[in-house]
């Protein structure tokens, strides 16, 4: 049995039809239904649908042999229990800093609020700028604009929701997409099926790749 | 501030990640720690007991940032210099081989005790494991790499560990490719965490910003999927066709060894992966891991590690493993409980000779004797005792308890 872990919304619409291709569909709509574990149509693999920030520790625990996160999710975890080894090119995005134009860089440390603790940390370090960080857990653009932060490190997309509240998006930390991570030791155990999955998603991916191009 | 909140009186809170065993569990770990010590003597290992805390210097070496971050340090106030509490024994062991063992002759050790960390781990939550483990010093080459591996699986399989997965790879083939394309330390860093998060985007993307032949960088990237149970060594031999000598050296040892550990454990599946480098900073040569299902890492890992005893002043060949008994606990399948109240036998409170000659004679064979105390609350019975000592005329003998009803 393969379980893999996915979480809902975004990225779990646009797993769907990856995974469909590669013949697990859920038997269950997890929008219509309070289960967790959702068994698919072969009889070998079952989904947990679990919030995407909890998928990297599911999957490096062994409660799921694979798992399908964000690249965000994963640099913010700082885990070395994982392999990731094949991008899915699905949720694309950007994490950026963001903040309000015209702004004057602040001569005083930096503060920057974000869910994305780690990777801030990390990037205003690497830039040479001493940063404090706040952890918020949602609706980040209000921040700057109530004097919480100066600036914001979040996902853009299209850029709606910055625009709309005064903000504009700065710097690239780096380009997001989701990634198959796989466990150690299931790689190790299970690896027959594991491989033939993950080989499967990535000729369905890289056939994807190459009808857009 | 919290609806529920710790009680005021919170002193009997312990640190974090820090436990106790209560006596059940105590018990059985006590019995692995037997039988786990007993099987490494029947293979002629000696038992050595390093000291809990020594010098920092000594501690440290070859070991890298990492065992650095996780020793506890305090000052001596003997000798102003810095102290740490081991965090790893392995250290230890080979400066006990380095300063003791004379002659050239192999050296065979053994260890098991505490250490503690200053980062819980991450699965186990715990910074205070049971290492236990086992080094072979003074040989190199496959035979004393496939003794340390049969150690290992038939002490874990002693322990009550079934289904053992083995984990094979060799860290002179990684070592062996960044020489050949001559990368700067910081390159081979990158492309060594890269490979163990088997990130092959990533991978190709900082392969491909190398300046190096296209015929290495595609050895490189091609690593990444060296990996599974069949086939593996053959597909390596075909990959890695251009890579230097010390890359089919070490691809031939790996296969030897393989082929050994068929014929000598022919019910272990083996798993092959060539880019899986634990302990990459101070291996040398095959490293080893065992997995389980339910498990989502390595319950015991090793590998070869010449020199290690250099830095102490002898540097001899040595291969070892080692792994921590409260996770082999969790996991093995011996007896919930070996000792009980169940079995034990329930002496009344009376004085008489008789009865403690009785009694010392039992617990001489082995057998466990609870004396009552006078005037204690409930009888055999109401403690669960199957058998009591009765006074037969003169003698004292084990009677089973009558039950409340009779």
């Amino acid at each position: 049995m393969l379980t893999i872990a996915v979480s809902k919304g975004r990225i779990y619409q646009e797993a769907l039809p990856l995974l469909a291709e590669a013949g697990i569909v859920p038997s269950v709509d997890p929008d219509k239904s309070r289960k967790l574990i959702l068994p698919t149509e072969r009889d070998d693999v079952q989904l947990v649908i679990i919030r995407a920030a909890d998928v990297p520790t599911y999957v490096e625990y062994g409660a799921a042999d694979l798992g399908i996160a964000g690249k965000d999710v994963l640099v913010e975890y700082e885990g070395e229990g994982l392999y990731e080894p094949l991008d899915l090119g699905i949720a694309r995005c950007r994490l950026m800093t963001a903040g309000p134009p015209g702004r004057p860089v602040a001569s005083r440390r930096l503060r920057v609020a974000t869910k994305y603790v780690n990777t801030a940390k990390r990037f205003f370090a690497r830039r040479g700028v001493q940063a404090e960080v706040i952890k918020l857990y949602g609706s980040m653009e209000l921040a700057p604009l109530v004097g919480l932060a100066d600036c914001i490190v979040d996902l853009v997309d299209t850029g709606n929701t910055l625009r709309a509240n005064g903000l504009a998006p700065q710097e690239l930390i780096m380009d997001i997409s989701s990634r198959l991570v796989v466990n150690k030791a299931a790689m190790k155990m299970k690896h027959g099926p594991i491989t033939e999955l993950a080989g499967h998603l990535a000729r369905i991916v890289s056939a994807r790749a190459a009808r857009e191009r | 501030m919290f609806p529920f909140s710790y009680p005021a009186d919170d002193r009997w809170l312990l640190p974090e990640g820090i436990e106790e065993l209560l006596p059940e569990e105590a018990e059985r770990l006590e019995l692995l720690r037997r039988r786990v010590l007993d099987r490494f003597a029947a293979w002629g290992y000696r038992l050595v007991m390093p000291p809990l805390i020594e010098f920092i210097d000594s501690l440290l070496t070859g070991a890298g940032h990492d065992l650095d971050i996780q020793t506890f340090k305090l000052i001596d106030q003997a000798s102003g210099r810095l102290l740490g509490i081991r965090a790893d024994m392995t250290p230890q062991v080979a400066r006990i081989d380095a300063r003791t063992h004379a002659g050239d002759t192999p050296g065979r050790f053994c260890y098991l005790g505490s250490v503690l960390h200053t980062q819980a781990d991450r699965l186990e939550k715990s910074r205070s494991p049971i290492q236990f483990g086992a080094e072979l010093y003074g040989h190199s080459g496959r035979a004393s790499d496939l003794e340390i591996i049969r150690l290992m699986l038939e002490v874990l399989t002693t322990a009550g560990v079934e289904r053992i997965h083995l984990d094979l790879g060799h860290v002179g083939i990684f070592r062996g490719l960044a020489r050949q394309a001559g990368l700067t330390g910081e390159q081979e860093g990158e492309l060594f965490s890269l490979l163990q998060q088997k990130a092959r985007p990533e991978l190709t993307a900082a392969v491909a910003s190398l300046d190096i032949d296209p015929p290495l960088a595609r050895m490189f990237t091609e690593l990444v999927d060296l990996n599974g149970r069949h086939g593996v060594m053959e597909r390596a031999r075909e990959c890695l066709s251009e890579a230097n000598a010390a890359v089919h050296m070490a691809l031939e040892e790996l296969a030897v060894l393989a082929e050994r550990l068929g014929d000598c454990c022919p019910e272990v599946p083996v798993n092959f992966d060539l880019a899986e480098l634990r302990g990459y900073r101070y291996q040398t040569g095959v490293v080893f891991a065992a997995f389980v299902p339910g498990y989502g890492r390595e319950i015991a890992r090793g590998g070869r590690y010449d020199d290690i005893g250099k830095v102490f002043g002898r540097a001899r060949p040595a291969t070892g493993f080692s792994a921590d008994l409260k996770v082999v606990l969790r996991l093995s399948g011996l007896g919930e409980s070996f000792v009980g109240s169940g079995e034990a036998i329930f002496a009344p409170a009376v004085s008489d000779p008789a009865l403690i000659a009785a009694i010392r004679e039992l617990r001489d064979a082995g057998r466990i004797v609870i004396e009552a105390l006078p005037g204690q609350q409930g009888d055999a019975a109401a403690h669960g005792f199957r058998s009591e000592l009765r006074r037969n005329g003169e003698r004292w003998c084990v009677c089973p308890v009558a039950s409340k009803d009779t």
